[in-house]
């Protein structure tokens, strides 16, 4: 990418013990990730349930440790944050927007005390004065007038909680929005006003966003890169265009063909969606018991990603021989 | 149309939620819903969440429950009217005649017993099936969603979410009744799963006869799906029509918006903008339309006269300057979106 690298992580990998105290199986749901965000970027993380999006952000925000690999924010590791200074700081920069405004918010308080608690946490220069007026003026910027810090979150509907979450968010003066799927449980009418306030923080505010999702329509809307994930591992990476205008992974042509559009005729789909199994994977495309492209290579050698066009990632074995892959029509 | 043909007839329908307040403010969620199902038909009910169409669901299934209660209306299904039949005489046609498939399998599905037994709840209610009577029907309806029957023994929680929608659906066929109801079946799935259970919806739809009433947030789910498409906000009926034709040619200024506030993945990328403010709370609904705050068409007049529901081209749709024929048309200048 041409912009400044803002974070990096290298080989993430997050596992999860499952069962009972004897058990030994171990839920992948996060194996060998790489990939990087710029500043001034927004890039898209989807992906079906469990396929390791949200663990991602987790490890971002440093509420998991990985289980190996490492992440690097402005070139310094996160594991090398110990004080609490440090932990604060990081916390600031990089906040978290969740996915349900109506579990996110304290019932019990006006709207302006969160707010107002993270401007005294992570900002203690200011005086209670100069903390309403900043708290006033990130509600403008997400589009909320001031008379909305006096409200009750119960008063608030969805959207606008959730642009009270991105307010929230701005008011650390953030580089980067860790946002899971920040707009899926809003209604369709709504959710596209939210996608172009984080196009609107991104140009204006110079800020990058992590964008979790699984709706790759409003993932094009918004997003400048696309990272699609399967079963714990990034299947296909790039500038969203190249992605999804020649998507070379199967799954990423399934996740295509699957998308509800009322202008073109049906895709003839006969995969079930039915989720992958990441407890103790043997090595192998995750991918191969339903694509209908797999090679003998698949159930024994995990495709890593490689370039096939100039950053445009692929993990296939089969697109990275150059062939065309054409396993699902969009 | 005889009335041979339509299944479902659902007329002035009016359901009220009541409040601490007392009768007189009670909050009107579904007001005066008139439609008809036809023997085989698949009809779409979409709109935001707060616009009634789940209200109206477990009306028309007679599953109200308190503070909700029926305000007015009738619901004639096979010729009989629903309203004022007692439990016992609801029960005979629940699941035999009627199924509800609800939103969310792993709240409707019990997760202490497995899926085979409560198939067998369903099949007692109607009967007194043998053993082997009921293993087998359990175990075809099962076949029919794509499940292996060996899964009868399986509890809720060791299936996945489509396979816990889908059996749900399989226990809505048992009896192959003549209309299945479903209450946003496919919504806490993903795109792959939800676009694999709808053509499975479709097909068995097709093979079995069975009338679909469907209702989602998504109106672009239903476009490839629903015979016919009904458009719900605040409470009413905005638009009615053929699916096909709404999508080509959506009348009402609500319509319009919805579908302009979808994002492509083909095409050029459009900057949208949605619908503008928020849907109203039912308890303090606008004068006149009930669209007219958002509505980029509004005038005057559509702040003081509330419009009823007019016959547009074959097609119902509740605009006042859609039916004086005032109204700038979707893909011209004034249109949400550019």
């Amino acid at each position: 990418m041409t912009s400044t690298e803002l974070l990096r992580a290298e080989h993430l990998t997050r596992h999860f013990k499952i069962g009972g105290l004897l058990s030994r199986r171990t839920l992948h749901a996060v194996d060998d990730v790489s990939f990087s965000i710029g500043e001034r970027e927004i890039v898209a993380l989807a992906g079906e349930s469990g396929s390791g999006k949200s663990t991602i952000a987790r490890v971002l925000a440093r509420v998991y440790k990985p289980t190996s690999g490492q992440v690097y924010f402005e070139g310094k590791p996160l594991s090398a944050i110990r004080s609490r200074r440090d932990g604060l700081r990081y916390a600031s920069l990089v906040p978290m927007v969740f996915q349900d405004p109506f579990a996110s918010m304290n019932p019990v308080f006006r709207v302006q005390h969160g707010v107002l608690r993270i401007l005294k946490l992570h900002r203690p220069e200011l005086s209670a004065k100069q903390r309403l007026g900043e708290a006033a003026r990130v509600f403008g910027v997400v589009g909320l007038g001031a008379d909305m810090l006096q409200r009750f979150p119960y008063e608030l509907s969805g959207g606008q909680r959730q642009r009270v979450g991105f307010a929230q968010a701005l008011a650390m003066r953030p580089k980067l929005i860790l946002a899971d799927e920040p707009v899926s449980m809003l209604d369709v009418s709504i959710r596209i006003g939210l996608l172009n306030l984080m196009a609107k923080l991104r140009d204006e505010e110079g800020v990058s966003i992590l964008y979790i999702t699984h709706d790759i329509a409003g993932a094009r809307y918004v997003a400048d890169r696309l990272i699609v994930m399967y079963a714990g591992q990034i299947a296909e990476s790039g500038p969203i265009e190249d992605v999804l205008s020649a998507p070379k992974h199967p799954y990423t042509q399934l996740l295509l063909s699957a998308v509800p559009d009322p202008m073109a005729p049906l895709a003839q789909v006969t995969d079930r969606g039915e989720p992958p199994r990441v407890v103790d994977p043997a090595p192998g495309c995750r991918f191969r018991w339903r694509c209908p492209l797999a090679v003998e290579q698949c159930s024994s050698v995990t495709p890593v990603l490689a370039e096939v066009r100039p950053n445009h990632e692929v993990a296939c074995h089969v697109a990275q021989t150059g062939a065309e892959v054409r396993a699902f029509a969009s | 149309m005889s009335e041979a043909h339509e299944i479902l007839e659902v007329s002035g329908l009016s359901v009220d939620y009541a409040v601490p307040q007392g009768p007189g403010a009670d909050i009107r969620a579904v007001d005066d819903v008139s439609f008809t199902v036809d023997r085989g038909e698949f009809l779409g009910i979409v709109g935001e969440s707060g616009c009634g169409k789940s209200t109206l669901l477990f009306a028309v299934a007679q599953l109200l429950a308190p503070p909700a209660h029926l305000a007015s209306g009738t619901v004639k299904f096979k010729g009989t009217n629903l309203v004022g039949l007692t439990d016992k005489q609801l029960s005979a046609i629940r699941w035999r005649d009627l199924s509800v498939v609800m939103q969310s399998a792993m709240n409707a599905l019990n997760p202490v017993k497995s899926i085979g037994a409560q198939f067998q709840d369903a099949l007692q209610a109607h009967g007194k099936p043998s053993r082997k009577e009921i293993a087998a029907r359990s175990a075809e309806v099962l076949r029919m969603v794509g499940i292996d029957p060996v899964h009868l023994k399986s509890y809720p929680h060791q299936l996945s979410g489509g396979m816990r929608q889908r059996s749900m659906i399989a226990m809505a066929m048992l009896f192959t009744p003549d209309l299945i109801i479903m209450d946003e079946p496919t919504s806490a799935l993903d795109v792959v799963a939800q676009r694999a259970l709808m053509v499975q919806i479709k097909e068995l739809q097709q093979a079995y006869g069975f009338a679909v009433i469907f209702v989602t947030h998504d109106m672009s789910l239903t476009s490839h799906f629903s015979d016919r498409l009904m458009v719900m906000y605040a409470g009413q009926i905005d638009e009615l029509g053929a699916t096909r034709t709404i999508f080509d040619r959506p009348l009402h200024p609500y319509t319009q918006g919805l579908l302009e506030a979808f994002p492509s993945i083909h095409g050029p990328r459009v900057p949208l903008k949605g619908i503008p403010g928020n849907p109203p709370d039912l308890a303090a609904i606008p004068s006149g339309c009930r669209f007219h705050p958002r509505c980029p068409h509004a005038v005057q007049r559509c702040t003081v006269t509330a419009p009823d529901l007019y016959p547009v081209d074959g097609d119902l749709v509740r605009c006042l300057r859609r039916q004086d024929g005032s109204l700038p048309d979707a893909d011209q200048e004034g249109s949400l979106s550019r």
